[in-house]
């Protein structure tokens, strides 16, 4: 039964389909370093990753990279300020990550007085691997934005915000979509 | 895990080896320990500390030890969905929701059972019931995937991939 007031206002309706800037995600592009870091990391040894004359003969051709990989690209350029300095400046206690600086493509936020994020699930959708030397460009948008009520009779927000990840010649790689319930 | 070679000379599934209720064969990763964890926080920039300060974890955060990230989790499915479908299937989609926490020590196996298969534009779709259960047998995420294999004597998945037209 429900017990709260409706979450889902016009202002926050009209979110739904507001479409960020198209914008790199990539400082220098797939280099091969950065790939094997991550290869490791993710405990993935398949060769189609790091031996060239391997690839080649896969259906591929070249060495390409984890599909998902594209989506980790955002770094901190050099010269820019330190984020982890400038987090523990402003809260010595900080997480690590400080507040949430809004950059180029962002989205705007969601007007709405639930302040509380929780994780609600991903999905992927993979439509090529990127390669080496790719430059890659992402562009977000809010793919929905729906009210559900608790069992404890409050409302809470599903916000959906969906991500596609191109590369220089705007080849679709992969679509992400990660939901976020605000309550 | 599969190792390198085995990546290297797999054999292909095809759409006609598959049957529903099948479980596909399991991937096992583990026990992780911190430093698998810190290695990812690492590899991809994410400095929160409940990824590697364990005082922060358990007495600011209330977590049990330092976890791991959502963005493996998110990574490993699909890197798991593409390895069943190599060398020339297409992992296609994958959507799971985060549960039980992963922590130090945890061994994981993740897992995918078919729930449905049927051919469309020549090409062998398979969804399937996926996830990642630990060595209690509690499932850290839950969720669905879309593969598609090649019918045996059939026509190539193309790449990069291109969905049926619905």
């Amino acid at each position: 039964m429900s017990c709260g007031k409706t979450y889902l206002t016009d202002e926050v309706k009209a979110l739904v389909g507001v479409t960020g800037e198209r914008v790199p995600a990539s400082l220098w592009g797939i280099e091969r370093e950065g790939l094997r870091r991550f290869c490791q990391a993710l405990m993935d040894p398949d060769p189609r990753y790091w031996d060239d004359q391997f690839a080649r003969t896969t259906k591929y051709g070249e060495t390409i990279t984890p599909a998902i990989y594209c989506t980790y690209l955002d770094r901190t350029p050099p010269g820019a300020e330190d984020p982890v300095t400038r987090a523990f400046r402003e809260n010595p206690a900080s997480d690590g990550i400080g507040g949430v600086r809004r950059g180029r493509g962002a989205l705007p936020d969601v007007p709405t007085e639930l302040k509380r994020i929780l994780n609600a699930g991903n999905e992927i959708e993979l439509y090529k691997y990127p390669r080496l030397g790719d430059n890659i460009f992402s562009q977000a948008k809010y793919a929905s934005i729906a009210e559900r009520v608790g069992s404890d009779g409050s409302h809470m927000l599903i916000v959906t915000a969906e991500t596609r990840y191109t590369d220089q010649q705007g080849q679709l790689l992969c679509i992400t979509r990660a939901s976020t319930i605000r309550r | 895990m599969p190792t390198a070679e085995e990546l290297r000379s797999k054999k292909q599934v095809h759409y006609d080896d598959v049957k529903e209720g099948q479980e596909m064969p399991p991937y096992v990763i583990g026990p992780i320990t911190p430093t698998h964890i810190f290695r990812w926080s690492a590899a991809i920039e994410n400095w929160h500390r409940i990824h590697y300060d364990q005082d922060f974890a358990v007495y600011h955060d209330g977590l049990p030890n330092v976890v791991a990230q959502g963005t493996w989790k998110q990574s490993v499915m699909p890197q798991y969905l593409k390895d069943l479908c190599l060398p020339d299937g297409w992992a296609w989609k994958v959507s799971f929701q985060h549960r039980a926490m992963i922590v130090p020590g945890d061994t994981l196996t993740c897992h995918a059972k078919v729930t449905k298969r049927y051919v469309k534009e020549g090409l062998g779709f398979v969804e399937l019931e996926v996830g990642m259960k630990n060595q209690d047998d509690v499932e850290t995420c839950p969720g669905s995937g879309t593969i598609v294999l090649p019918l045996r004597g059939g026509r190539p998945v193309p790449y990069p991939f291109v969905p049926p037209k619905e």
